[in-house]
């Protein structure tokens, strides 16, 4: 009986993932398979290649994959791939060759090896500047090449570790094929998980992804040991094809080689680096086809791929694929109009209070803010308005724990918050919109919300999102839902699938509203939304604010513009130089003396 | 004692030559955010175009070379360095720099470098070379190496070291004092504002490349008779000098300078390490450094205070 059951849990899984994988077909998925089919059943073709070559062009293509992984998602321009690709190489060959394990096992293991590597380097490159990721890694592919060639007794010397080499021809290919298919699928899947989308953001603006929730270093830090591992995977594969690991082999040439076929192909498309190493391969074959070989062709090669490089990266800057898809994109863009006046309904939440007191901060000599409380009933909007310079804008970043105040405490629902900052604030519930504008361009806007709602995704990792475990997928459906339901709100329902730079300036500040909403917030700060809106924009402003306060959420709303705080406005709070001159309803606020001296300079209007 | 002295003298010399380039590195980062990984491989490049004007592509057979040749040489590979950074940056660089593009300056620098490393490859085939000697140091002392209290020291590492300093010095000066200093001064502090004010903005920032890697190759010519070195040796020029702008951070010129002469002093120190039987020997001493570093930074990285110069905001 128990087998019957599971035979019909298998057979429900098999059903749903095959109705997802339906769901979520696309072109390039079709175009994928038909260039797999072709390349599997390519050796029936009676052309006469030399198949262990192709092979090892494919492992190295493998290899490009995982970089654009770390790349194109992760955001840290590593120049070390190569390196873990020799990692892969020598641990396979000295675990087959002088430690006596099988094969197969030594290739895990010196894979697991170069995963574990890579997630090192991870969490220490995902918390730099990209440029010295860059330099670090470099580093570490001339540490690794240096390392090879001064220790004979490690890599072999110059005669290298031979492997007994037990593969054929076809199926080495074959192998190939199938793995340079997977990366490309496994980059795929995540890139449109969750993770993918909270991934891109950070890699386009890090501050406004982690006040979004999204675990920046942690992601980073899995996704730099996904893509190390499918170096070393196809390093361990190269060795059992050449039948020798080489140390020459592996030099940092070989990392920039794959840098560089990444930067080519385009670092956020899946098969950027496969493409970057195709047209390296045919660049190679048209140097020996021309007849160079005498003239050094080796070196030769070298110079011309630089300088095509050069030249076919100054004219296309993203990659040969991405500048395909923009092309394609502006193509079709006319045929997209976007009806953003629909505002929905937001879902109930249970109202919560925020009290702050004795807040201070200063900058360098300049007091900024001095001792400012707020009391916040649960629900309802509540402004915070003033001058210029009068530290509205403090109080909202204190309060998103974007900066630590000098003294006082911020609590809400009676929890103190202590110094957490902006990532564990927006998993308790405090979320704001805080910087001009910070869409991440480069996403669609749906994408854009889906960067918030990872937050509430209770099973969001790398792993997960790479195997779509049957929990994950589900999480994505959830997320993919709150996301829609977020931009529903804001009346962005219909330009889901728009980049979100081709929002007007306005309808971008809504995007924020939505992205912050898909977190599911209990709190929400918003800064100056109005900034350069149009009257009309400001009274779909007013209505969005209104419905988000008939949800029970608490607003907090720093606003110049008194035409949006007297329409939405419970309360209001007048600062002036860092201090509380006046709290009250806006008809108090505005009956108040200190209030009309700082606005009107004395005397009444 | 007589080791430290010898220890000192060695490495002050190879690492007046890394802080030459690191300060190149450094200036260039500071102002334009970018890492020019080429600068190495162009030195590199500058070297054995020197070579070639002096001496050709072959074995040398002649010890030294006349004064008006090596000047020739001298002059010949400066111009090499100071025409390839700086056009290297205006047709490669700056393109990517205008849009933003991280991935494709790194590449396109990456891509500068093997242009450079390939171009010395194709002419110069063998293993290693040397570099003829204008000053007839061979006859001082015992083949150009004299014995302090049982330190045997190479004479021509003095005058490395003086004229590494000097250039230091000379670069210091043009970036404090002269009026293309305070132009980059006012690029590094805030480039929109330099170039509101009407700071040439690229033109300085091409001068700049031009200078810096103009320095760095003169030393390097003035440094290459010392030893025989192959054509990988400009690579690893470039990977001892970022070495040492990563250890302070990019943090200034000058800083670059330091950290360069330490590079060369403790990897003179790994390489001479021999204490109660122990020794580390030579394989070591490339590598250590390199692995130092990397641990340095990666501590920088994880604490929770400092390394902002290092961390992305």
């Amino acid at each position: 009986m128990a087998g019957v059951a599971a035979f019909a849990e298998t057979r429900d899984a098999v059903v749903e993932a095959a109705r997802d994988v339906r769901a979520g077909w696309t072109r390039p998925a079709t175009v994928g398979i038909v260039a797999v089919a072709f390349a599997a059943l390519f050796p029936l073709l009676p052309l006469g290649v030399g198949l262990n070559r192709l092979a090892s062009d494919l492992y190295l293509a493998a290899a490009a994959v995982g970089l654009g992984i770390i790349v194109g998602l992760g955001g840290m321009p590593s120049l070390a791939q190569g390196a873990f690709f020799a990692l892969g190489a020598f641990g396979t060959a000295l675990l087959s060759a002088k430690a006596g394990f099988t094969g197969v096992f030594a290739l895990v293991l010196a894979a697991l090896i170069a995963t574990l590597a890579g997630g090192a380097v991870g969490l220490v490159a995902g918390r730099l500047r990209p440029a010295i990721v860059a330099v670090l890694t470099w580093l570490i592919a001339w540490l690794v090449a240096i390392g090879l060639a001064s220790f004979p007794a490690l890599s072999g010397g110059a005669q290298g570790i031979t492997v007994q080499a037990s593969v054929s021809p076809t199926l080495a290919y074959e192998l190939g094929v199938a793995f340079a298919g997977v990366a490309v699928l496994i980059f795929a899947l995540l890139a449109h998980s969750p993770v993918g989308a909270g991934l891109s953001a950070a890699r386009q603006n890090r501050a406004a992804a982690e006040s979004l929730g999204t675990p920046v270093a942690r992601l980073r830090a899995a996704t730099f040991a996904l893509g190390a591992g499918i170096a070393g995977l196809a390093g361990g594969l190269g060795v059992f094809v050449a039948g020798v690991a080489d140390a020459g082999a592996y030099g940092p040439l070989l990392s920039a080689k794959l840098f560089i076929a990444v930067a080519l192909g385009g670092a956020v498309a899946p098969a950027g680096g496969l493409v970057g190493v195709g047209v390296l391969v045919v660049l190679n074959r048209v140097v020996e086809l021309v007849g160079l070989e005498s003239l050094q062709a080796s070196r030769i090669e070298t110079l011309l791929v630089a300088v095509t490089i050069l030249a076919v990266l100054g004219a296309i800057d993203r990659g040969l694929l991405p500048s395909l898809t923009d092309w394609r994109r502006q193509r079709g863009r006319s045929d997209r109009a976007v009806d953003t006046s629909v505002i929905a309904r937001v879902p109930v939440v249970d109202p919560v209070g925020l009290v702050a007191h004795g807040l201070t901060k200063r900058y360098g000599a300049v007091k900024a803010l001095e001792d400012v409380d707020l009391e916040l009933p649960g629900g309802g909007v509540h402004a915070l308005i003033g001058p210029n310079g009068s530290g509205k804008t403090t109080v909202l970043r204190i309060l998103a724990g974007a900066v630590p105040q000098e003294a006082g405490t911020v609590a809400v629902g009676g929890e103190d918050l202590g110094e957490s900052g902006l990532r564990q604030r927006a998993e308790r519930g405090i979320v704001g919109t805080l910087q001009a504008t910070a869409v991440f361009p480069e996403l669609t806007v749906l994408e854009n919300a889906l960067v918030g709602a990872g937050l509430r995704v209770p099973h969001a990792s790398v792993p997960r999102a790479v195997f779509a475990t049957p929990k994950a997928r589900r999480d994505a459906h959830a997320a993919r839902e709150a996301a829609r339901s977020a931009l529903d709100v804001v009346g962005l329902g219909g330009a889901a699938e728009l980049r979100a730079d081709e929002l007007s300036g306005a309808a971008q500040r809504r995007l924020m509203i939505a992205a912050a909403l898909a977190t599911q917030p209990r709190v929400l700060l918003l800064d100056e939304p109005t900034a350069g809106a149009s009257l009309a924009e400001v009274d779909t402003l007013a209505n969005i604010v209104r419905a988000l306060r008939s949800s029970g959420l608490t607003i907090v709303l720093v606003e110049h513009n008194l035409r949006l705080v007297s329409r939405v406005a419970d309360r209001v709070t007048v600062l002036e130089a860092g201090r509380t001159i006046a709290t009250g309803t806006i008809a108090e606020v505005a009956e108040d003396e200190a209030v009309l001296g700082a606005y009107l300079g004395g005397g009444r209007f | 004692m007589s080791l430290v002295l010898q220890v000192l003298v060695s490495g002050l010399a190879a690492g007046a030559v890394y802080g030459l380039v690191a300060i190149a590195l450094v200036l260039v980062y500071r102002l334009t955010g970018i890492v020019y990984f080429a600068f190495g491989d162009l030195v590199g490049l500058a070297v054995f175009a020197a070579l070639l004007v002096a001496a050709g592509t072959g074995p040398v057979t002649q010890t030294n070379v006349g004064a008006l040749r090596f000047l020739a040489a001298v002059f010949v590979g400066t111009a090499v360095c100071v025409v390839t950074s700086a056009g290297g940056y205006w047709l490669a660089v700056h393109p990517h720099l205008a849009r933003g593009s991280v991935v494709g300056w790194i590449a396109a620098t990456i891509a500068i470098a093997y242009a450079a490393r390939t171009s010395i490859d194709v002419f110069f085939t063998r293993p290693s070379y040397a570099f003829p000697d204008p000053l007839p140091f061979d006859e001082i002392g015992n083949g150009g190496f004299v014995s302090v209290g049982g330190a045997s020291i190479q004479v021509r590492a003095f005058v490395v070291i003086a004229v590494g300093f000097a250039l230091a010095g000379l670069a210091t000066l043009v970036l404090r004092r002269s009026k293309l200093g305070r132009g980059l001064r006012a690029i590094e502090s805030d480039v929109e504002g330099a170039a509101l004010t009407g700071v040439p903005v690229s033109g300085l920032i091409t001068a700049a490349f031009g200078l810096t890697g103009g320095l760095a190759a003169l030393a390097a010519v003035v440094a290459a008779p010392s030893s025989s070195f192959g054509v990988d040796a400009g690579s690893l020029l470039g990977v001892k000098a970022l070495l040492a702008a990563l250890v302070v951070g990019f943090s200034s010129p000058i800083a670059g300078f330091i950290a360069g002469l330490g590079v060369g002093v403790v990897e003179a120190g790994i390489a001479n390490f021999h204490v109660a039987g122990l020794q580390l020997g030579p394989a070591y001493h490339e590598v250590l450094p390199i692995a130092f570093v990397l641990v340095f930074v990666a501590v920088r990285a994880l604490a929770t205070e400092g390394g902002a110069a290092l961390r992305e905001t």
